[in-house]
């Protein structure tokens, strides 16, 4: 990846140009607006520091951590993805569905996967060569989803059993199965970013489509996984979700994908496309679950929760603009 | 070729856009008409004229808000944050009523909300060149956030009589009102679409910006003009809709901007910009909502007309592209 390259170059440089690589380091402003947070939140509220909250903090980041991995990949190709919310609700009904039948573990997690990866085909499947932009895609998707959800499970309630919770419950030597799971997949994803072709192209098409096209690269397929990706990973995030409420709503997960996108660009990922890192949408996540967190503990109503998200979105969306300009000026 | 002649091609193509649109307005209509026989064969009760005209009443706050999207399809863009922004206005009218402020002026205060709301959108997308895809869904999130915060889940209901008159009255106890007002705007929507200089503007920056911008039109003004045109209409239609229902939540319009989309793409606008037609959308609009009348006449449930709306939003839209394509 270029960025890291660039990184460690710059190491020897003078200070004003380490300066100026960290900057350029996709997730290093949001890290640092993170640490500064968490320093800030310690100090000012009262019960933040401490290890049951900052566990909990991690354990609702995770959720949106592992569907953010796949969502950032989506936006690195220059494509959107509003319809986790709902696909994450479907992944749960079906895991819990399952789960309530069958029991265990393996049974659910596999058809609920399966349900994430057909509608995330589904998605990318039309939004690459069936030419309908992402974004109707996905906003189509995100209704037809929902609605689907309140017709089947309106009524319903679903109570999962405690063997087939084991992703939300459990913990290997006191760190929680969950956060095992979200650092192999950071682990899986990073090596994927920079040793396949795939992880490369995700790039060169998000960052210069007719390049791309140029070059001979495969612009539909490269995207379709993406999006494929994205739906797997609401199948797998089902199971760690319903694992840790142990029920479901048919409203549940709504507005979900907004923590989710937010949580991509606040880590630095462009919007546009072609640059971010695979670190983003975790310190994104993180950062999303800090402020939520340190809201609840202020006694912040949760009607501000959206409010919230949309000046983040803005903001960091916004940010991004002006340093491109920044950059282009330097240039 | 220069870019002087790319944008003189782009600016030709728009007539000849319009033209060729009236072709597909025709399909509509018959496809209209189609849908309501079969409708009414299909579903017991669900014919009458007295019937079919008053039902207009619950569809022309997504009228007037498609009139305004169609603009900003034509133009390229897109606006997520219309039905979060009718939640705005609505709260803005009924929250400032009961804090003291009279009526009159609660209301324009109400339509102001929905203009500005508009105009940061589009100065936000210019300003910052960003798709106003994104921008829109943050401020999606923002004025429904807004509306919640500020309404605190609670809803104000008590507005004095006369307060009917934008949703309620019927001139001589017949036409609705609002639909008086949605039939002016169709046509001011339509003469300033196919008549005016900015009309041709919006249909040239649809088709190729930078040409647009090189052949002196300030391409950065049409789209905040679009935007803020769309804020307007999103006022208006908050307005009716809140006098319509009586009431002012944070929750209203829930879903608008999906349908606002679906309507317009229905009527023949091409998602990524430089066609569509106001009356297509209103052939669009039409069909949609007896279409949603006819599924809650024969009974199925409400949360079907999401699932409704979604598959017609990505069918259209697909259509539309790949049908286009092969006939090129």
């Amino acid at each position: 990846m270029p960025d890291a390259a660039a990184s460690e170059a710059g190491a020897a440089r003078a200070p004003s140009a380490v300066l100026h690589t960290l900057l350029a380091r996709p997730e290093f402003p949001a890290l640092v607006f993170l640490l500064l947070l968490a320093a800030v939140f310690s100090v000012t509220t009262r019960g933040f520091f401490a290890a049951g909250n900052l566990l909990g903090i991690v354990e609702q980041g995770v959720i949106i951590a592992i569907v953010g991995l796949a969502v950032n990949q989506v936006i690195l190709t220059a494509e959107i993805d509003v319809s986790v919310g709902s696909v994450l609700a479907v992944c749960a009904f079906v895991f819990g569905n399952v789960a309530m039948e069958y029991g265990g573990m393996v049974l659910p997690l596999a058809a609920s996967l399966a349900a994430g990866l057909l509608i995330g085909a589904v998605n990318g499947a039309l939004s690459t060569y069936g030419k309908v932009p992402s974004i109707i895609t996905t906003l189509g998707a995100l209704f037809v989803y929902r609605g689907l959800i309140l017709l089947l499970a309106g009524a319903q309630v679903l109570n999962v059993p405690k063997e087939s919770r084991v992703l939300g419950l459990s913990d290997l030597a006191g760190v929680p199965v969950s956060v095992l799971l979200l650092a192999v997949l950071i682990v899986a994803f990073y090596w994927v970013s920079r040793n396949t072709a795939w992880g490369w192209n995700i790039y060169a098409v998000g960052g210069n489509e007719s390049g791309a096209v140029t070059l001979g690269l495969p612009i539909h397929s490269t995207r379709l996984i993406a999006f494929t990706l994205s739906g797997a990973s609401c199948g797998l995030a089902a199971a760690v979700f319903l694992g840790q409420i142990g029920q479901l709503q048919a409203t549940a997960a709504t507005s979900f994908e907004l923590r989710v996108i937010t949580a991509v660009v606040l880590g630095g990922t462009s919007i546009r496309g072609g640059r971010g890192s695979v670190f983003s949408p975790v310190v994104g996540a993180l950062l999303v679950g800090v402020i939520l967190n340190a809201m609840t503990l202020n006694r912040v109503p949760g009607t501000m929760e959206l409010f919230v998200l949309g000046v983040l979105i803005l903001l960091s969306v916004s940010t991004e603009g002006l340093r491109q300009r920044y950059l282009e000026k330097k240039l | 070729m220069s870019s002087r002649d790319a944008a003189a091609a782009a600016l030709r193509a728009a007539p000849s856009a319009l033209l060729s649109r009236f072709g597909r307005t025709g399909v509509l209509a018959a496809l209209f008409v189609v849908q309501i026989a079969l409708t009414s064969i299909l579903v017991p009760g669900f014919f009458s004229v007295w019937g079919l005209f008053d039902a207009t009443r619950a569809f022309v706050e997504v009228g007037l808000i498609s009139l305004a999207m169609t603009l900003v399809i034509i133009t390229g863009g897109i606006d997520l944050s219309v039905g979060a922004l009718l939640a705005l206005v609505s709260v803005a009218i009924g929250f400032s009523y009961q804090a003291g402020l009279p009526l009159g002026f609660a209301c324009a205060l109400g339509v102001l909300v929905g203009v500005a709301g508009g105009a940061l959108n589009g100065l936000v997308t210019t300003y910052f060149r960003l798709h106003p895809l994104v921008v829109t869904l943050g401020t999606f999130a923002l004025f429904r956030g807004i509306a919640f915060a500020v309404s605190d889940a609670d809803a104000v209901s008590s507005f004095p009589d006369w307060f009917t008159v934008f949703g309620q009255y019927k001139i001589y106890n017949f036409v609705p009102v609002q639909l008086v007002v949605l039939a002016v705007f169709v046509v001011l929507f339509w003469l300033l679409l196919s008549k005016t200089p900015f009309g041709r503007y919006v249909y040239a920056l649809g088709h190729n910006e930078t040409a647009c911008r090189f052949s002196g039109v300030a391409t950065e003004r049409v789209k905040i003009a679009v935007y803020s045109l769309m804020g307007l209409m999103v006022g208006i239609a908050g307005l009716v809709h809140t006098s319509r229902i009586f009431s002012a939540r944070g929750n209203a319009g829930f879903g608008l901007e999906l349908i606002a989309i679906a309507i317009v793409v229905l009527g023949g606008a091409r998602i990524l910009g430089g066609s569509g037609t106001i009356w297509g959308t209103v052939f669009g609009l039409l069909i949609l909502s007896y279409l949603q009348d006819g599924l809650s006449f024969a009974g199925i449930r409400g949360d079907f007309g999401l699932v409704v709306i979604g598959a017609v939003l990505i069918l259209g839209v697909f259509i539309n592209e790949n049908i286009r394509a092969a006939g090129k």
